[in-house]
């Protein structure tokens, strides 16, 4: 079963608005289905985790899915983009609590899922999907590492100059060519990118 | 009819410390930070769906692995006892400071403690559990002043409340101010009304005293 990428409702995000109005199984079953291998697949790409640890996160995600559902909004993200703001956060989860973290904040907290303004809605529109994943496949091979490397390790840009033994000024001018690229406009690369 | 609007936020995050954000690897002081820029910038907020939808993307393309064959059988099971339980519980803000911070804020500290460091200047620790990044709120009162200072490590202060400025110009709500070691200034709250703000200091390598380190980033004494 694939999604249609390029519908505005897609399979994935209809399915996910039913668990959140409905506490649909079936429908949740369906994006378990789908999304619990891709999800440990992503972890299993970034170091450091093994198939058991991946596979824990993974089901840890999907329950966490389960439970905020009822805050996604399709108007606003695509199932996979809220999917993986919930697994990536389930990942900062994990490494605080590898680092014996005490403090009990948790990666929800930081980033503030919730929507206090409802002005913002006007302004945040969903993009269309496909031009995002249309450009990550033409960006050229050393700007992609860079990007993908941020992403599946979870590593900040100044880890993985040192990784991949950059100067941080090429990595910052590879992410800000990638995202132009990505059609992505920032309002700090307009006043930036010339420096 | 007018509708009153907010000064436009004036400073934004780079882009670079934007994808770390919407990657996941931002260390929490700075997380915050952002998280308080976002809650004032429309357009960084649309920015960051933006690239989050890059995580997206990877997460749809990447090469499935196998579950085990009683994954979702467990998960059903363990779903019926989380059923409703994290509808979130909405604490009422007591706390006078607090009300007038963004409200995601109160995920992140319930009762700021403010010290007074001068006259007209406060700070409340926020213990976030990590020791790259100190995370505090300073306060300044209206038209407070603040001693001349520079900065040691990378420091972000981000506009919470009311507004500041310095010899480049004015932050309101929302501006996400990026000082490097060396810079120099001296801020001023603006006469009606005091200033809070929310900063992120790296924690200096030179051993000086928990509350000196505080005492940025509107002021440190060179304690040779």
């Amino acid at each position: 079963m694939t999604p249609l990428v390029n519908s505005s409702r897609d399979e994935w995000s209809e399915l996910l608005t039913k668990v959140g109005n409905v506490q649909d199984k079936e429908a949740f079953s369906q994006l378990f289905g789908h999304f619990a291998p891709l999800i440990k697949g992503f972890l299993m790409k970034g170091a450091p985790f093994g198939y058991e640890q991946a596979e824990e996160l993974a089901q840890e995600a999907m329950i966490k899915v389960w439970r905020k559902a009822g805050s996604f909004d399709e108007k606003k993200s695509s199932a996979s983009t809220w999917i993986y703001t919930i697994a990536r956060n389930c990942r900062i989860d994990w490494f605080r609590r590898e680092a014996r973290i005490k403090k009990d904040l948790k990666a929800e907290d930081l980033y503030d899922l919730v929507d206090e303004n409802p002005a913002h809605s006007s302004l945040i529109q969903k993009r269309n999907q496909t031009t995002v994943r249309e450009n990550l496949q033409v960006l050229p091979v050393e700007q992609l590492e860079v990007i993908t490397k941020i992403y599946y390790e979870g590593k900040t840009h100044s880890e993985v100059a040192e990784e991949l033994a950059l100067p941080l000024g090429t990595v910052k001018s590879r992410i800000r060519l990638a995202l132009k690229k990505m059609n992505i406009q920032l309002e700090s690369l307009d006043v930036r990118v010339e420096s | 009819m007018t509708v009153q609007l907010r000064p436009e936020v004036q400073l934004h995050p780079e882009a670079d410390l934007l994808l770390d954000y919407a990657a996941g690897s931002l260390s929490p002081a700075l997380c915050v930070s952002v998280t308080a820029h976002l809650h004032f910038c429309d357009k960084c907020r649309a920015q960051d769906i933006a690239l989050s939808e890059i995580g997206g993307d990877l997460l749809s393309s990447v090469g499935p692995e196998k579950m085990p064959e009683n994954a979702l059988e467990k998960v059903l099971l363990s779903l019926n006892s989380a059923e409703i339980s994290d509808q979130a519980e909405t604490i009422p803000i007591i706390n006078e400071d607090m009300k007038k911070l963004p409200a995601f804020m109160s995920n992140i500290i319930a009762e700021p403690q403010f010290n007074f460091l001068t006259r007209s200047l406060k700070v409340a620790k926020i213990p976030i559990g990590e020791n790259k990044y100190e995370l505090a709120l300073h306060k300044i009162s209206a038209g407070g002043k603040t001693p001349k200072h520079d900065h040691r490590g990378l420091e972000v202060t981000v506009v919470l409340y009311g507004s500041f400025s310095d010899l480049d110009g004015t932050y309101n709500e929302g501006d996400f101010i990026i000082r490097e070691p060396g810079d120099v200034h001296s801020p001023v709250a603006t006469i009606d009304d005091e200033c809070i703000c929310l900063s992120v200091v790296e924690a200096p390598i030179r051993l000086v005293g928990p509350i000196l380190r505080m005492i940025n980033p509107f002021l440190s004494f060179s304690p040779v």
